[in-house]
């Protein structure tokens, strides 16, 4: 059996001195949360964006670096050399 | 520039606006601490032990018994940092109500997004399939046919999610995690020098024959399997779907620490089961192994709780790792994407989470199937995309624009996420230095 039951608002809204009231998140009225929603991208520095775009650099060589060592491993390219 | 204010509706708002609650008053300030805890209580733990799966069962047995218990004191290292990186999630999740894989998409552009997408995609099916291969493996030793044990492994894992209940969900989740206490009850069974395990935990040293190759990988292994990108995308999304409110924060931080803590103690144990077999000689390929030849000098009870806590490490990480997959695709699709509604109400997100752990059960069981080509693909991976993702984390928490004042890094958080961030992007440019020459690290 649930320890929590059904609250009216009014005695969630006033609880006397010393009372407190625990709600679970998913029981609790939806909170609002910041709005996002017409913030587009984010704004950069241009060093933020030429950081980014090397990095965008270093993981396309890095991915193509593993499926190329995968695939040597695999026996793709011939019997592994070492 | 345009900021926005927190506003706090819940609970706290007028009898007119304000449906009925289901709740409970208490008296005491200490009880509804208490018990205000156990309703955020969940996300924080199973991110972080759900990450002591079966590749890291395997990794922290192999530091154990290459090197006994000299590694220990990485693993406390490992604690703040792993604590570092989740707490900005836990600020991320509360102040937006969305998952990682939105926040990515929207802030940093549709390249981004995919990339992140699609490479969190990537690197969790395969390291699904190494939770279903270590499941396999478990099974084999305990006499119980793979074609048996994995699908019906997959059954259960798809049903823990079916019923329509977050709640329902994180309760068996939680206790799963709590039954990797075995781990404790492992180490204590095999009776290791409590001095030298106390002293290796707080005095950094490195172990005989010093700094070599192999060394230098099961470290980076070490943080690789401790520090996952994974992680990120679902502890945020398990924070959205539990709608954990502003007020929460310092419990979700407590749960977030408490759930650290608790997993660099089990990583601790799964080390110290290592430092058994290499104590009693015993050389192994995989945990499963290891269970079966310490069975002669430690005793039933350690092989049998050893196997059964893999395909419970395995099973964790599963589900976990699936439903990262899941929330991130629902996010990026705009899908309903919550654990709380039932399967007709949010078809595509349960749909990527069977598809998931159904396709890696299956790949596990085709005969032949290179599961080594696999796990070295996701260690590759992983290390590969963590600094990136941890990046953009950073980059989320100073964007002022979107968390405000209130949820925004401090200076010390910077400094501190900086120098994570740098060591992590140097122990990878060492993983990718080995994958592009790996002559160049010869074994020793």
């Amino acid at each position: 059996m649930s320890v929590f039951g059904l609250l009216r608002p009014a005695t969630v809204t006033d609880l006397p001195e010393n009372h407190f009231v625990v709600v679970h998140p998913l029981d609790d009225v939806r909170e609002q949360k910041v709005n996002t929603s017409g913030l587009g991208t984010m704004p950069m520095t241009a060093s933020v964006k030429l950081s980014l775009m090397a990095l965008r650099g270093y993981l396309i060589v890095m991915m193509l670096l593993v499926l190329y060592h995968v695939l040597d491993l695999a026996g793709v390219f011939g019997p592994p050399v070492h | 520039m345009m900021t926005n204010e927190v506003l706090s509706i819940s609970t706290a708002g007028s009898e007119a606006t304000l449906p009925p609650v289901r709740g409970r008053v208490v008296r005491s300030r200490w009880l509804f601490s208490v018990l205000t805890f156990l309703t955020v209580f969940g996300p924080g733990l199973i991110v972080m032990e759900a990450d002591n799966d079966a590749g890291a069962v395997s990794t922290y047995v192999q530091a154990g018994a290459q090197y006994g218990t000299r590694l220990l004191w990485i693993l406390l290292l490992l604690l703040p940092v792993t604590y570092f990186i989740q707490e900005m999630v836990v600020r991320l999740g509360i102040a937006t109500g969305k998952g990682h894989a939105a926040m990515i998409y929207q802030r940093f552009g549709r390249w981004w997004g995919m990339f992140s997408l699609v490479d969190l995609q990537l690197v969790n099916f395969l390291t699904l399939v190494t939770e279903f291969a270590a499941i396999s493996l478990a099974l084999s030793h305990m006499n119980i046919a793979p074609k048996l044990g994995v699908p019906l492994a997959a059954i259960v894992l798809i049903i823990m999610v079916l019923s329509g209940s977050y709640r329902r969900w994180e309760r068996v989740t939680v206790f799963l995690c709590l039954l990797d206490l075995g781990w404790v009850a492992i180490a204590l069974k095999v009776r290791p020098a409590f001095g030298e395990v106390v002293h290796n935990t707080f005095v950094p040293g490195i172990p005989q024959g010093g700094v070599t190759a192999s060394l230098t990988f099961l470290v980076i292994a070490i943080v690789g399997t401790t520090i996952a990108p994974w992680q990120l995308f679902f502890q945020q999304s398990c924070i959205a779907d539990k709608r954990l409110r502003f007020s929460d924060v310092k419990w979700a931080r407590l749960d977030t620490f408490l759930g650290a803590v608790f997993t660099i103690v089990v990583a601790g144990c799964m080390m110290l089961a290592g430092n058994a077999a290499k104590m009693h000689a015993v050389t192994f390929f995989d945990p499963a192994q290891m269970a079966n030849d310490l069975h002669a000098s430690s005793g039933e009870f350690v092989r049998s709780a050893t196997l059964l806590l893999m395909i419970n490490a395995a099973v964790l990480g599963t589900t976990a790792i699936s439903l990262s997959s899941a929330w991130a695709y629902g996010e990026v699709k705009g899908w309903p994407h919550s654990l709380d509604m039932p399967i007709r109400k949010a078809p595509g997100f349960y749909l990527t989470y069977i598809v998931c752990v159904g396709l890696a059960a299956a790949i596990v069981l085709i005969p032949g199937a290179p599961l080594q080509l696999i796990i070295l693909g996701v260690q590759v991976l992983a290390g590969i995309m963590l600094p990136s993702a941890i990046i953009f984390l950073q980059l989320l928490l100073n964007d002022k624009e979107v968390l405000g004042q209130r949820f925004v890094n401090r200076p010390w958080n910077n400094w501190v996420n900086w120098t994570i961030i740098i060591v992590l992007f140097i122990l990878s440019l060492i993983l990718a230095a080995q994958v592009a020459a790996p002559n160049l690290f010869p074994a020793s």
